[in-house]
């Protein structure tokens, strides 16, 4: 869910001054007889698509003598070494469904993931705002009487999955595997033709390699050939724009507030004691909605798609208000929240927002299904990033492919952007897994244009289901669409088998 | 006869065909090309019409869009095909010098010689050289085992497009440098009529090499473990040879225990129906260039199955001990129909065979 914000503290470079680059790279060009490291796969972006990516061929008996290198521009040291107070969580945390947890634990992931720090939800509870129309997800259709309750998803931090990646992959031992960190991506060219006493590598990608730090694992080789070419380097792709695939999207104006919470404890204990719930509140005077997703040890994480504006006044308010608003958020009708959300700090520190929270609270109904108070937020844990549609025209080009935010940005609404990164990966490693088996160039365009069938329709179909989501509870008001969305919650929601379509299609 | 034949060449194939041919590339055919034509259609199974045809095609041979999309698309059953037939009953090999004590469970060493007969444009062949390990001691890290592939074609412009295709892999075209992967314009004909060196048909250094013939008498000619003739017996010329004499020549290019593996089209009405009025009607219908197939000259399975069964019988490798019925011990067949359902690609089903497309295999004996 959480993915977006490590595009935002990406380094940006424009996509004209990287043109520029490119182009000047391919006029100084390879000199000629000096043959590339040549590698079967390249992955560029070392997040938790291209890891798992990793991960997942070294996991396979087939692909796992393949040659492959990954390079990341930060320091994965860090990475392999991040550690956190048990009650203490990154603001950075994704929803795994069933299927993406399925798949890291067929490719060993998931025992690497430090499990105190994971939590599985049970129930979610889907509300309106406008209209208080409710819509609740739970599998108890599917599943038998006595049995245990089956998890809707999984919440972790993305620094315990990256880190679990790292740890896979180390398991995997070092033969034929670069993990080049603390590198940059110079520029990527074509090959040269080696001829006569060697390959015609013309149609090869030719990467050039800089440290970006004083510490570089792989700076004896600079320039490295791949068979195929991984773009997970996120929404500014340069190796998307190397492939020279367009993409199309728009910026939904939204900012998401992020930040850990920690709960008061529920009125009236869960049963079975093991249920953890999800909530999520539709707000659409104020632009999106408020979401709060449990983590152990009865904390939560928040993420509150709003306007940029209200984005900014909430991430000025000190934490007590900060709270007062969160916990309003999911309980006052909108005029209050909207009220709310002009209130002024007074300079003294002490905000009146405590003061209106309790105060309205007592004059406006509260459905059952609200979360429990929360009554603290970890200190520096508050952030937000802008909400973006991206799609790539293509997700393959010749010895390119594009995985995870390279290929589509979506709005956050369901939590399913890192989810659909990870189906990426599980079809792009069977892909290069069946390629291999076969006979085939992995980098080939027969070869990847079943990963292309298999998810761009797919990936299209949810990020799209979510902007219209997004776009029907932007409507404020009690005007025909609030009318007609929440008739059709009602009724999804009273309709077993429909709920049970939508669900299993949620999850992938 | 065979002038007849001949003048209805298209000049500009014959010549383009000639002159493809870079200086590089002379020095291991000398005199393969100045006399190609001429040659196969007196003493080759080549239909001279089949070689313009294809040959018009080279161009387009490897676009994966292109009009060969289709053949492209069944490449990857041909391996499974292949690993099915291995793992029903393997060929015997000696042993991997040096790899001792290898138990049933470890996995095999890559040891097979393969034939690719009629291997256009390479589609088969280089994908099968792909799977070759560069280090030859190292097990095997695909079900089809190969050690090492020799592809033949007898047009020398097809011949030309595949080499030029291999070295934009470097692992091909290390292969084919290291002589493990070769590509020769010749015939099958004249493969055969060519002297069978000693080490042939690979003489990858630390491999082993190729096993011997348990006759007394080796062979005068090159043989292999595998040889693959995929939608090759449908073009062969009924003018100057038969599928019967053509499927003898190929048997007698395999090991005893070797597998000969192929696949081809049946001749029966819904196969004309999908091969020619479906397959080569206009584009967007059409995925087959128009003229690719003659459907007089497709092959039932029954047909091929008894061709085969004569073949092994009067291509007894060593003319003194076996001859007749005795060949046939030890024979397998195999067959196994595939159909091409658009937007799914191929599929193998079972007994679809007389719906068109289809592999066979047939297993010489001990």
């Amino acid at each position: 869910m959480r993915l977006l914000t490590q595009i935002t503290l990406r380094t940006y470079v424009c996509p004209s001054c990287r043109h520029g680059a490119i182009a000047g790279r391919r006029r100084l060009a390879t000199r000629a007889g000096q043959t590339p490291d040549i590698y079967d796969v390249v992955c560029v972006g070392g997040g938790p698509a291209g890891l798992g990516l990793l991960a997942a061929l070294r996991a396979s008996p087939v692909t796992s003598k393949l040659k492959v290198a990954l390079i990341e521009s930060q320091d994965l040291n860090k990475a392999r070494s991040w550690t956190m107070d048990p009650n203490q969580f990154s603001n950075r945390v994704s929803s795994l469904t069933p299927s993406s947890k399925a798949f890291l634990e067929r490719i060993g992931a998931w025992e690497h993931i430090e499990q105190e720090r994971v939590q599985d939800y049970q129930e979610m509870q889907v509300w309106d705002g406008e209209s208080g129309s409710r819509i609740s997800f739970d599998w108890t259709m599917d599943t038998p009487a006595f049995e245990e309750m089956r998890t809707v998803a999984t919440m972790t931090e993305n620094s315990n999955l990256v880190r679990g990646l790292l740890k896979r992959i180390a398991a995997s031992g070092d033969e034929n595997l670069k993990l080049f960190s603390n590198t940059t991506v110079a520029g990527i060219e074509n090959g040269v033709d080696l001829g006569p006493h060697g390959p015609d590598l013309s149609a090869w990608p030719i990467l050039s390699l800089k440290p970006s730090g004083p510490i570089s694992e792989g700076q004896a080789s600079s320039q490295i050939a791949a068979r195929l070419l991984i773009g997970a380097d996120g929404i500014n792709s340069p190796v998307r724009s190397f492939a020279d695939i367009p993409t199309n999207g728009w910026d939904y104006n939204r900012h998401g507030v992020v930040a850990t919470l920690a709960l008061a404890d529920p009125d009236t204990p869960p049963f079975p004691p093991y249920l953890r719930t999800a909530y999520q509140r539709f707000l659409p005077s104020l632009g999106g909605p408020i979401a709060l997703l449990p983590l152990p040890n009865n904390h939560a994480t928040l993420v509150w798609s709003t306007t940029p504006e209200h984005a900014a006044y909430l991430k000025s308010l000190p934490s007590s208000a900060f709270l007062a608003m969160v916990n309003a958020a999911f309980r006052l009708s909108m005029t209050d929240l909207k009220f709310m959300m002009d209130v002024k700090t007074s300079s003294s520190g002490q905000t009146s927002h405590e003061d209106e929270l309790s105060w309205r609270v007592q004059h406006t109904p509260i459905p059952a299904q609200v979360p429990p108070m929360a009554n603290a937020v970890q200190s520096g844990s508050i952030a937000s990033f802008p909400l973006r549609f991206r799609h790539a025209a293509q997700y393959i080009s010749p010895r390119v492919a594009l995985v995870g935010d390279a290929a589509h940005v979506i709005h956050p609404l369901a939590g399913q952007g890192l989810n659909l990164g990870i189906g990426d990966i599980a079809s792009l490693s069977q892909t290069i897994e069946y390629a291999v088996s076969h006979g085939m160039d992995i980098g080939d365009l027969l070869t990847l244009e079943r990963y292309s069938s298999e998810r761009y329709l797919t990936n299209s179909k949810i990020g799209g289901a979510c902007d219209l989501l997004h776009k029907m509870y932007n409507v404020p008001g009690q005007g025909p669409v609030t009318w007609a969305r929440s008739f059709g919650l009602d009724v999804i929601d009273k309709l077993p088998f429909v709920k049970s379509f939508l669900m299993k299609n949620a999850q992938g | 006869m065979s002038s007849i034949r001949l003048s209805k060449i298209p000049s500009r194939a014959v010549r383009a065909a000639s002159t493809a041919i870079r200086p590089a590339c002379r020095g291991s055919q000398t005199g393969v090309t100045s006399s190609t034509t001429r040659n196969h259609s007196t003493t080759s199974s080549v239909s001279a019409d089949e070689l313009s045809h294809f040959s018009a095609l080279a161009s387009s041979w490897w676009d994966p869009m292109g009009p060969s999309r289709i053949l492209h698309l069944m490449n990857p059953l041909r391996h499974e095909f292949i690993a099915s037939c291995l793992a029903e009953s393997p060929p015997p090999t000696t042993p991997v010098a040096g790899a001792t004590g290898t138990s049933s469970l470890s996995p095999p060493p890559a040891n097979l010689h393969y034939l690719d007969i009629g291997c256009g444009g390479g589609i088969f062949a280089e994908s099968l050289a792909r799977t070759i390990p560069l280090d030859p001691s190292a097990p095997a890290p695909t079900a089809t085992r190969a050690a090492s592939m020799t592809a033949v074609d007898p047009s020398a412009m097809l011949i030309q497009v595949a080499r030029e295709h291999a070295r934009l892999d470097p692992t091909v075209d290390t292969h084919l440098r290291s002589g493990k992967f070769k590509y020769l314009n010749t015939t099958l004909e004249d493969l055969l009529a060519s002297p069978s060196p000693s080490t042939s048909p690979a003489p990858a250094p630390a491999s082993s090499s190729p096993t011997p013939s348990p006759s007394n008498t080796t062979p005068s000619h090159p043989q292999f473990d595998m040889v693959t003739l995929f939608e090759v017996i449908e073009h062969i010329d009924p003018q100057t040879t038969t599928p019967q004499t053509f499927l003898s020549h190929c048997l007698r290019a395999l090991k005893p225990g070797g597998w000969l593996i192929g696949s081809t089209i049946s001749r029966t009405f819904p196969s004309w129906l999908l091969n020619q009025v479906i397959a080569e009607a206009p584009w967007p219908i059409g995925v087959v260039p128009r003229g690719t197939h003659e459907w007089s000259k497709f092959v039932n399975p029954p047909e091929l199955q008894a061709w085969a069964q004569e073949g092994l019988m009067r291509a007894a490798d060593s003319a003194t001990t076996r001859g007749g019925a005795s060949a046939l011990e030890g024979t397998r067949w195999k067959c196994m129909g595939t159909i091409y359902v658009p937007g799914l690609g191929w599929k193998m089903v079972s007994g679809s065979e007389s719906w068109g497309n289809y592999f066979w295999a047939v297993k010489k004996g001990v």
